[in-house]
Formats: structure tokens, sequence, C-alpha cells
């Protein structure tokens, strides 16, 4: 299980990658995969290699995407520092006491959405201030972050099942 | 089992999460010209911030300090604006500066104790004989007749408050005014009477009580208070009532105020070889 989940998190960086360098609809819409495979790492991970997975990660899309070096490592790093109080807010500590990997099939659709749009918002909170630097307004930060949250929330549900061992059976 | 986090767990992660996040600072900060303006915005602001609340903390903990400092470069001014009146009034005769102190020497002191809660309140000070204090010596603020030295050591004085029923000072209604003698009305530490104020002066509750300037102890035109209601006593004089301009609970600064002339006076009162009308 853990095996396959690898491949399919390095499946998802890879995609990410190419969403970086040749998917740009528009100014206000960010598309990220990456905060949805941070979340769906295996409970069994700890909070320290949750991070340093995340950081990773990050480095790897920033050096291989069009990008700021250091932008998604800064921006995803937080997000796996807040996985655990994030699954323990939604789901409870049934996780963490059963040792058993969050899915859509067990703790339903609004429970993972929730969690999932917090770790999107997070992630795409600190991406975009880095990104803008100061230089665009509130509102357009603002708006950009509405519209990516929700774009990148439509994007990583469609792909849940397919990071979970539970649903994809 | 549930797997719980230990402190020293938590701890570490939140230590690697900040190692973690200062090295993608770094890289952003070294590899982008936009965001090294802006972190360095960010920073400068932040440390701006920081420094601006660490000064406001510092100056807190000064204030001490710098009401001293301020007590006595006050009193420095003070001796400098009477001694320009003094010499201005010399040199050009039509000159009238206001020179409330002539011939009364002024220190700075500090109130180390004092009370308000009895009929006959002290005061003690930080300065004794030491530093030129006399016993008879006037206490005074820019705003009122504290109270008169009473016992010099060298280090301290010790005072009777004017909340003290026993004393009488010399105060004028008004700048020209009737005189009176004012004195504590035992209740509160802002209220005054003003007795023996002959009937034939008028004045309106709301004028300003002044020293008069006839006692040894005090300089004249300090102003004490406002006057308040009046009313016939005997039928012969108005009694005052007087609310202080300085009251005493809080008090922390004060002046002692030595007339320089005052042995000269109290001996020319006193000599056989005066002829008195």
């Amino acid at each position: 299980m853990r095996n396959n989940y690898t491949l399919t998190y390095i499946l998802f960086v890879v995609a990410q990658m190419i969403l970086c360098n040749f998917f740009h609809f528009t100014p206000y819409v960010t598309l990220t995969l990456l905060p949805m495979l941070v979340f769906f790492i295996p409970v069994s991970v700890g909070t320290t290699a949750a991070m340093l997975i995340a950081f990773a990660t990050g480095l790897a899309v920033d050096f291989f995407a069009e990008g700021l070096l250091g932008i998604n490592a800064l921006s995803l790093v937080p997000v796996a520092f807040l996985r655990r109080p994030l699954i323990e807010m939604t789901c409870g500590q049934e996780p963490f006491e059963q040792n058993e990997n969050i899915s859509l099939k067990k703790y339903g659709f609004g429970r993972i959405s929730m969690a999932l749009i917090l770790e999107i918002a997070v992630f795409l909170t600190i991406y975009i201030l880095a990104e803008c630097a100061g230089t665009r307004p509130l509102w357009f930060i603002g708006a950009r972050l509405g519209l990516s949250v929700l774009a990148s929330y439509l994007v990583s549900i469609l792909f849940v099942n397919l990071l979970t061992y539970d649903d994809r059976r | 089992m549930p797997k719980e986090r230990s402190a020293s767990a938590r701890i570490f992660s939140t230590a690697v999460f900040i190692l973690l996040e200062i090295a993608s600072l770094l890289m952003l900060n070294n590899n982008n010209t936009l965001q090294r303006l802006w972190l360095s915005r960010v920073s400068h602001a932040f440390m701006a911030k920081t420094w601006g609340a660490c000064q406001g903390v510092a100056g807190y903990f000064m204030l001490r300090k710098q009401n001293d400092e301020l007590a006595l470069e006050n009193e420095a001014l003070r001796n400098l604006l009477r001694d320009y009146g003094v010499k201005a009034a010399a040199a050009d005769s039509s000159f009238a500066p206001y020179t409330p102190g002539d011939g009364f020497k002024y220190i700075p002191a500090k109130i180390i104790k004092s009370g308000t809660s009895n009929q006959h309140n002290y005061l003690i000070l930080d300065k004794g004989s030491d530093d030129g204090i006399k016993e008879n010596s006037g206490i005074v603020t820019g705003k009122g007749v504290i109270g008169i030295v009473d016992a010099v050591s060298r280090h301290y004085s010790y005072a009777i408050s004017f909340l003290n029923a026993e004393v009488n000072i010399s105060a004028r209604m008004g700048t020209s005014g009737a005189v009176g003698p004012l004195s504590w009305d035992g209740i509160s530490t802002d209220g005054a009477v003003m007795r023996e104020v002959p009937l034939q002066f008028r004045f309106e509750p709301g004028d300003t009580v002044y020293t008069s300037g006839y006692s040894a102890i005090f300089p004249p035109d300090i102003p004490l208070g406002v006057a308040g209601e009046a009313k016939v006593i005997n039928g012969a004089t108005n009694e005052v009532k007087v609310r202080l301009f300085q009251g005493q609970s809080a008090l922390k600064y004060v002046t002692i105020v030595e007339n320089i002339r005052a042995e000269e006076i109290r001996a020319i009162e006193g000599s056989p070889d005066i002829q008195k009308p």
C-alpha cells in the first residue's frame, strides 16, 4: 500500500509540474494539487517526516517548473505542519488511534472537503502573498485566492479516490 | 492504541517547521529580486515595530529618572527666569517682568513619605541641611502651597502639610483683593477655607486665590485655588470656600522656597530701636 501511494504521489508531483509549466489560463487562478498530496500522506507518517516530504516536494516543483525557487516549499511545509490538527479537527482521533488512512468512503465527502479546502487555503494564501510580493492590490489578491481555492478544490476532489487505498477498492 | 504526541515531539516538529520555513525564505530571498525587496520591506517594518515596542517599554521604566531630570531642569529654568527678571528690572525701570520669587531661593525636592488621611498630616522630603534646607521654609508647586518645613536633618526634612488643622497661610482674593488666612477645610484633600474676608471687598465664585506675599515664608502670587460659596460670619466678615488647584494625594515633586531675607525681616520686626507709629 505504501509503495502504491509513493508511486501515485510521484505521478501527481509530475502532474503538478506539468500544470505549472503549461496550464496558465488566467492570472486569477493558480491550480495546485500539492496540498491534497500532503494531506493524504499516510497517518503513520509523523508530522516531522511529512514536513520534510513536503519541503522536498515543494523544492522539486520549484526546480522543475517555471516558478520562484522556494515558493512551493515555503507554502507546502505549513500544510504538512497543520495536517494532523486538521485531521483531528475534521475526522477526530480515530485515524490515529486505528492507524487508519483517511478515505472519502469512511469519513464522508463533507469532512474531507472541509479539510481539503482549509489545506488548500493555507497553501494558496502563502503562495499568492509571496508571489505578489506586495505589488498587487488587496482586491486582486482576494479574488485570486478565492478563485484559486475553488478551482484547486474541484480538481483535487476529482482525484482524491486515486490517493486512498480504501476508495480505490 | 492511541498515539499521544509528547511535548518534546511537538517542540521538535515546531523547530523543524521553523527551520524549513527559514530555508525556503532564504531561497526565495536569494533567487528573486522582487521577493528580496518585499522580504526586506516586511522585515524592516517588523523590526521597526519590535524596536518601537521595546523602546516604549524601556521609556516607561525610564519615566522616574526622566521626571527627576525634568524637575531639576524646571528649577534651573525658574532660577534663570528669576535672574532675568531682576536684571531687566534693574536696567529698565519701565520694565515690569513676572518676578514671583524675588528674594527667595528655590530648591527642588521629592516627597518620600506623606499622609493625607489624618487631621495632622505631614511630609518627609529627600532634602536636608546638607542641601541648604532650613526650618520654616515653604513648600510649593506651580499650583499651590504644600506645607512648611518644621525640622531638618542632614539628608531629610520633616514638614507640616497644608492639610493640617493648625496651618494658616496668608492668601489674597484675586490679584488686588482682600487678604485673609487660608486653611484646610479638614474634609477633602483639595478643599480649603479663606476666613476674615472683609465684607466691603467684592468677589465672585470662580475668582482665583493667590498667596499674598505678606508672610516671610511664601512668595506672592502663587495661584492656590478658586473661590466658591461664601457665608457671612457674625455679620462682620466673609468665610469663603476655596477649591485648591493642587491635590496632595498623588504629589511627588515639590519645590522648597526659602526667603533669603527672612532673618532680616524677623530681626527688624523684633528690634526695639525701631520707632513704631
